[in-house]
């Protein structure tokens, strides 16, 4: 679906970041967390090509209908610098919402991984899998016991969104490059740390939860830069946990036309192939991409 | 309501609005912005004999009002065209112009022959021109070489034979002539300009091919001076595509003598405008007094000083 879709608001949430909130019902009706839009200003050719964006969240009109969308991005250059001089009644181009989504969680635990502006995701996830909100339709149901979100920035001034998603239950535990707030280093330190604490070792017996239930213990939902989500997928397969990552990857349409987007895939029968992530991804279980 | 039909030597069309080879996917990926079956015709993504990985991303970046890209035509090769595209392609009802490269003539030889031998194709298109593709020969460069393969494509397959050229050489007019003697019953005009990107802080290429071919709003005005240059001096009917934003630029090149055009990268910035554009050529025409699109075709008037 593409659409011109006027601003309601635009709010700063952290250095150099904005959440934009835009009024659309058909797009905020066929959001599913883990997609994005493709925004642009219409008219214009420089910058010419819509960029992505993460669905933030939906947000709601006074009946509770999905009213539009909220994304959260960091200004880095030519689009999000224009962006961040839009203001209410603006119009946009918008299409979407596109790619996959994050799978429907089945673990016990959610462990959620964001480094720099990869966090917008996962407001979104974490509501659903509280059951707080349906997307898409869906009714909402509680899919989780647990979520720990591990995230991680430059510094303290660029952590976005904790206001947001620290309410719906959510423990957080966040990294800073410079040690302006929380862990002073990685944010892979925290998770290295937390799947040290939490799944058994290589070696370790089946631990009595996993063993009174189907469900596995825990999984990954990560987004950010590649080597950071390189090293937690590695952290991921060292603890047996499953991993999805969601790829950053530039895009030129969004929509498969232009084969612009692609990683390499692992292939069934042993080496690998580029693969578009805007339609097969942009999330892919951390196993199946050859970094 | 003026007559949209155009006739391009052989190739019947039932509007002058066509998509680009390599802009469009294999239209499956546009099914939901544009209304596939009013179309004048479908150019899928270019087809090479064997599946080709194509280059390492980055394969695009934006410049000023363009794109530049390096996607290295990419594709699964002319078995799984036809197993996996094919059908859908012919069941859309709007014609389908396959696109074509190979390495040599032998490639595009028989890979024309059988496609020549698919039912329902309305023509094919043989991209003499791709910039991206190393080690290859660039038959668009020269024009025996455009000749040979164009004479040779005509020997073994029937179909209508659209051959596009590349903009990256001294004089245009002289390949669009080498087609059209050789017997091509169109030209597409053009693919892509050779460009580059550097990231000068890094000291780094930002295509992951270092170079690219350049499309978009800002190669317009240069493909639209080629389109009235071979208008003018080569009697082939002529498909414009570069740059293509809005309604005006397809008049534009109507009027410097192409008789349909293709829409390229605009399909990926506003995927609806192909659509689009069809209803408003229709008012255009209507509001200019044309009966039909055949009558603004070539009408450029140079003011005489
Ligand atoms: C599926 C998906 C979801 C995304 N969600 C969000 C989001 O919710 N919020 C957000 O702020 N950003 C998000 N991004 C990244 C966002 O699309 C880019 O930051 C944006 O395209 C930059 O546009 P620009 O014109 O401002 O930068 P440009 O002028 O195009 O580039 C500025 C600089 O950033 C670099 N750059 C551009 N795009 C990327 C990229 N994708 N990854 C790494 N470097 C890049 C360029 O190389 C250049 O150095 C997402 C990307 C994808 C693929
Ligand atoms: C990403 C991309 C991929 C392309 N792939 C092909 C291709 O496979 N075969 C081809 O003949 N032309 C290809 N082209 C060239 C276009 O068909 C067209 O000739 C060119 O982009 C100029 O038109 P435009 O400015 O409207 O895009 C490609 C262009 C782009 C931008
Ligand atoms: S962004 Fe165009 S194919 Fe993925």
């Amino acid at each position: 679906m593409q659409i011109i879709v006027p601003v309601i608001e635009q709010v700063r949430v952290a250095r150099d970041t904005y959440r934009l909130r835009l009024a659309s019902p058909e797009l905020a009706r066929a959001a599913l967390p883990g997609q994005f839009f493709m925004i642009r200003s219409p008219g214009l050719t420089n910058p010419l090509l819509g960029r992505p964006f993460a669905l933030y969240d939906t947000y709601l009109d006074d009946g509770g209908n999905p009213a539009g969308i909220d994304v959260v991005y960091l200004v880095v250059g030519k689009m999000t610098g224009l962006m961040s001089t839009w203001s209410a009644g603006d119009r946009v181009e918008v299409w979407g919402p596109l790619g996959n989504g994050f799978p429907t969680p089945t673990a016990k635990h959610l462990l959620l991984v964001a480094g720099g502006i990869g966090n917008t995701p996962f407001l979104a996830v974490a509501r659903a899998a509280r059951g707080l909100r349906g997307y898409a339709a869906a009714a909402a149901q509680k899919r989780v016991d647990n979520i720990t979100f591990c995230y991680g920035t430059r510094s303290a001034e660029y952590l976005a969104g904790l206001d947001d998603i620290a309410p719906l239950g959510v423990e957080l535990r966040l990294a800073t490059d410079d040690g302006s707030r929380g862990h002073h280093g990685f944010v892979t330190d925290l998770v290295a740390d937390w799947l040290l604490k939490n799944t058994p070792g290589d070696d370790a017996e089946q631990p009595s939860h996993a063993r009174t239930s189907s469900r596995p213990p825990a999984a990954i939902f990560c987004c950010g830069p590649e080597p950071m989500m390189h090293a937690v997928a590695r952290l991921a397969e060292q603890h047996k946990v499953p991993c999805w990552l969601s790829l950053e990857t530039p895009m030129a349409c969004g929509f498969g036309a232009c084969f612009s987007c692609v990683t390499k895939v692992k292939q069934p029968g042993g080496g690998w192939d580029y693969r578009r992530v805007c339609v097969e991804g942009p999330i892919f279980p951390a196993e199946s991409l050859a970094f | 309501m003026p007559d949209l039909a155009v006739t391009l030597n052989r190739l019947h069309l039932a509007n002058p609005v066509l998509v680009a080879s390599g802009t469009f996917g294999y239209a499956r990926e546009m099914a939901g912005f544009v209304p596939l079956a009013r179309l004048g015709g479908i150019i899928p993504k270019t087809i090479t004999p064997l599946p080709r990985i194509g280059n390492p991303p980055p394969r695009t970046v934006e410049t000023a009002s363009g794109l530049l890209n390096s996607i290295g035509l990419d594709n699964d090769g002319l078995d799984a065209f036809i197993e996996k595209h094919l059908d859908y392609l012919l069941g859309l009802g709007t014609a389908v112009i396959a696109n074509i490269a190979g390495h040599d003539r032998d490639e595009f030889l028989r890979m024309a022959e059988r496609l020549g031998r698919c039912q329902g194709l309305a023509g094919l298109e043989l991209n003499i021109s791709c910039p991206n593709v190393s080690g290859g020969v660039d038959f668009g460069v020269d024009p025996e070489m455009t000749a040979s393969v164009v004479r040779g494509v005509r020997e073994v397959c029937g179909l209508p034979l659209v051959a596009k050229l590349t903009p990256n050489v001294t004089d245009i007019t002289a390949i669009a002539q080498a087609a059209a003697q050789a017997g091509a019953d169109a030209v597409t005009i053009a693919n892509t300009f050779q460009g580059m990107s550097i990231d000068w802080r890094q000291r780094r290429p930002i295509l992951g091919n270092v170079v690219g071919g350049l499309s978009g709003p800002a190669i317009k005005p240069i493909v639209l001076r080629m389109v009235w240059q071979v208008a003018r001096k080569v009697p082939v009917p002529i498909i414009a595509v570069g740059g293509i934003d809005g309604i005006d630029d397809v008049l534009e090149y109507l009027v410097a003598g192409a008789s349909a055009v293709q829409i390229g990268t605009a399909n990926f910035y506003n995927p609806s405008l192909a659509g689009m554009l069809i209803d408003q050529l229709d008012q255009a025409l209507a509001s200019a007094g044309c009966q039909n699109v055949r009558e603004i075709v070539g009408t450029l008037q140079i003011p005489q000083r």
